[in-house]
């Protein structure tokens, strides 16, 4: 390598131009040997001692023109004539054809004038050899074409959606053309193809959609667009770019369905309201996904909802208001049952509406909201007078008490109640219920009415949950009391035990209320028998043993009383209260006495004594007799034990 | 040893030596070449001939490969130049692109 010979411009050129044509004949398909290594070799050392000869024979400007000048040349000679006399599918087959040549061509060349990448390409900071081939092809055939391509290209994608079979992998192929002609940059492809793609299909979605909205019905048209949706979708997977997926998928959305989304859900017989009303679940469902995918497009939809189910529940209220007025006023029990079906209604229209918003709603915060305005609309309004608070409470007390009109595995009351829980969550005034609730509490606690003390826990256990410890703390309250009161008896049964002398002789038993707690009773100051006199302060006595800062004061209108009546015809046990067994054993020292009498002595009011003497003389049970024998009491009358009472029981409760 | 694995370089005065082919990619032109598109009837064979190239710079050059190559993995000691070579083997370096 010591004494080159200097290679001359025209000579090394002629020889480097014989090495290209090979290739091109190579490319075109002409028979033709392929490259030896040697031939490889031979110009690869050509550029190089071209390059690294000593000027004026370093020919490197000359060479890098003349490399560009190759395929500027075999473009406009041979490339481009062959593409134009081509149209559509065979136009597009060509060019993909062409330009994987071109590409193997840029790959050959740049190889064999390698050389000049390394220094001469580096040092002025030029294109480097592979932009160059790129380069070439972009601004002579792309330039010239692309509109072309772009529409015979969009053309096959039309008919694609028209069902007809194209040739996807040519499409995939040809679009990634635009992608690489870019050389890393999407812009191309981007204004080139997809600007007036997305054009061509939003216009082609515009002309369907403005049929179907005519002809088809909501869910028919749902399920159009849902194929049509999955159809683009495929296409992007298949031959388009991904970066189009969202602009393609938005483009149809909103011709399809942000367009037409009012007439299509105030459809008459198949819109919104109407799925709704026929619980078409799947069709809402599908509704949903469509329209989720649109900028508030789930709005319109949920405020259908709302109007739907505020009215269904007000239809209840009115169901019920009906079935209220047209029975008779006196029947109160069936009254109460309709206010107890209303309530089991409202709890069935809850679930049926909170399950579709789990699943056709996909818990959608839109709809839990829809769901909660509407139920509080309706749950507030009142039935028959009853104020929904009122209803809820009453509610709860026939499943928690004692021989409630529902009849309920264990785990059925749990979910019930759960439920009423959460419905109690719409009623505005939650303290009303509490109030309803406490009251009701107090009767079952108090007259051991209460079916079943794991229940009671649980549901207060909910309501704090829901409402706040607050909301409970008096409840609670009530519930131990209970428990301690137990207590409090076996410590003062003990202490009777132990002190004998203090024994009333009655079996007596207390229950002692937190005064905080309990709803408030009036007290009224009535006279006791002098039996029962002793009993009150043998426990009072008990009770400063127990605490000296504590006043006690007794609710005498809640006491029960077991009675043992001497009747002629038989021996009979009474459970009365406390206040009809004082008026009872009056009798024991008198035979007759007066209305005004027994008032003096039981020192009650007109409205008490009327009432009292009405349960013992005028109801079912005569243990007193009346004179004179109406059925209405009035201050005038008088009362006398009846000796020749009898009942085929042997012990009967006498309601007050 | 494989044949595959082998590359053959022929010197000016048609000396051979059978090298390796990984030691032989060191030369980024001979890797071009061998990694070309089209297939060489004789890549296959991979023999690659160098008109300009004489036996004694292509031996000393095949060695500058291995050591390339030990160099690479770690190994790093020395590789001396003959003084008078020195001229003739930095120009086929720079033709061999190495």
């Amino acid at each position: 390598m010591n004494e080159r010979k200097t290679i001359d411009l025209e000579q090394g050129w002629e020889f480097m131009q014989k090495g290209i044509t090979k290739l091109k004949n190579i490319l075109e398909g002409l028979p033709e040997p392929q490259f030896s290594s040697e031939d490889y070799m031979m110009l690869y050392t050509t550029i190089y001692n071209m390059c690294t000869q000593k000027p004026p024979h370093d020919y490197s400007q000359q060479l890098y023109d003349k490399y560009r000048e190759s395929f500027e040349e075999y473009i406009t000679s041979t490339v481009l004539p062959s593409l134009r006399e081509k149209h559509d599918e065979f136009m597009l087959r060509e060019l993909v054809k062409r330009w994987s040549n071109h590409k193997v061509m840029v790959r050959w060349l740049s190889r064999f004038f390698h050389y000049l990448d390394r220094y001469f390409i580096a040092r002025r900071s030029l294109p480097p050899l592979n932009e160059v081939g790129l380069t070439c092809f972009r601004e002579l055939v792309y330039q010239e074409l692309n509109a072309k391509v772009r529409d015979a290209v969009i053309s096959l994608i039309d008919q694609e959606r028209e069902g007809e079979q194209i040739d996807r992998a040519l499409l995939k192929n040809v679009l990634y053309i635009f992608v690489e002609i870019g050389m890393g940059q999407m812009d191309y492809y981007e204004n080139d193809f997809e600007a007036t793609m997305l054009k061509d299909t939003a216009a082609y979605y515009s002309r369907k959609a403005a049929n179907w909205i005519v002809d088809d019905s909501c869910p028919d048209y749902m399920l159009k667009s849902e194929e049509c949706l999955k159809c683009e979708k495929d296409r992007v997977s298949h031959y388009l770019h991904s970066s189009s997926e969202p602009k393609l998928l938005e483009k149809v959305q909103h011709e399809l369905l942000s367009v037409w989304e009012t007439r299509l859900l105030d459809k008459e017989h198949s819109g919104c309201h109407a799925l709704l009303r026929d619980d078409k679940v799947d069709d809402l469902s599908r509704m949903f996904r469509l329209f989720s995918k649109i900028p508030r497009g789930l709005d319109p939809i949920s405020s259908i909802f709302k109007q739907h189910v505020t009215a269904e529940g007000t239809a209840l209220v009115k169901q019920a208001e009906d079935a209220a007025s047209t029975k008779k006023a006196d029947k109160k029990d069936v009254v109460g049952m309709q206010e107890q079906v209303f309530v089991r209604k409202v709890i069935e229209l809850h679930d049926k509406y909170l399950a579709y918003v789990n699943d056709c709603f996909q818990n959608h915060t839109l709809f839990h909201k829809a769901l909660k305005e509407a139920f509080e609309v309706f749950c507030n309004k009142g039935v028959v007078g009853s104020s929904s608070a009122e209803l809820l409470a009453t509610f709860c007390d026939n499943i928690l008490k004692k021989g409630g009109s529902e009849k309920l595995s264990d785990e059925a009351i749990e979910e019930t109640l759960e439920k009423v829980v959460k419905l109690l969550a719409y009623i505005s005034d939650k303290d009303l219920f509490a109030e309803f609730y406490r009251k009701k509490l107090a009767r079952r606690l108090l007259f051991d009415k209460s079916a079943n003390d794991d229940h009671e826990r649980s549901i207060l256990t909910k309501l704090k949950q829901q409402c706040g410890g607050q909301f409970t703390s008096k409840m609670e309250g009530m519930v131990t009391d209970l428990t301690l009161a137990r207590e409090n008896q076996a410590s003062f049964e003990e202490y009777l035990s132990n002190n004998p002398n203090a024994n009333p002789g009655i079996d007596l038993t207390v229950t002692v209320l937190t005064t905080g707690f309990w709803p408030s009773y009036k007290s009224f100051d009535l006279n006791l028998p002098a039996e029962m006199v002793k009993c009150v302060e043998v426990f009072r006595d008990f009770y400063q043993t127990k605490t000296k800062h504590r006043k006690l004061t007794w609710i005498y209108s809640l006491g029960t009383c077991n009675l043992i009546g001497k009747f002629e015809p038989k021996m009979m046990e009474l459970i009365v209260t406390t206040y009809q067994a004082s008026a009872l054993l009056l009798f024991n020292s008198s035979d007759r006495l007066s209305y005004s009498e027994i008032m003096t002595q039981l020192n009650l009011t007109d409205d008490d004594v009327i009432r009292l003497l009405h349960s013992l003389s005028c109801a079912k049970y005569k243990i007193l007799n009346k004179e004179p024998s109406t059925k209405t009491i009035s201050p005038t009358d008088h009362f006398e034990f009846n000796s020749k009472f009898t009942d085929k029981m042997r012990r009967i409760k006498v309601t007050f | 040893m494989k044949r595959k694995d082998t590359v053959k370089l022929i010197s000016a005065d048609e000396m051979e030596f059978v090298i390796d082919k990984d030691a032989v990619m060191v030369s980024q032109t001979i890797r071009n070449l061998l990694t070309s598109p089209g297939g060489f009837a004789e890549t296959k064979l991979g023999e690659v001939t160098f008109p300009e190239i004489s036996a004694v710079i292509l031996e000393r050059i095949c060695q500058y490969f291995y050591w390339a190559l030990q160099y690479s993995r770690g190994k790093e000691t020395e590789f001396h130049i003959e003084p008078e070579l020195t001229l003739e083997l930095m120009m086929a370096a720079n033709y061999l692109h190495t």
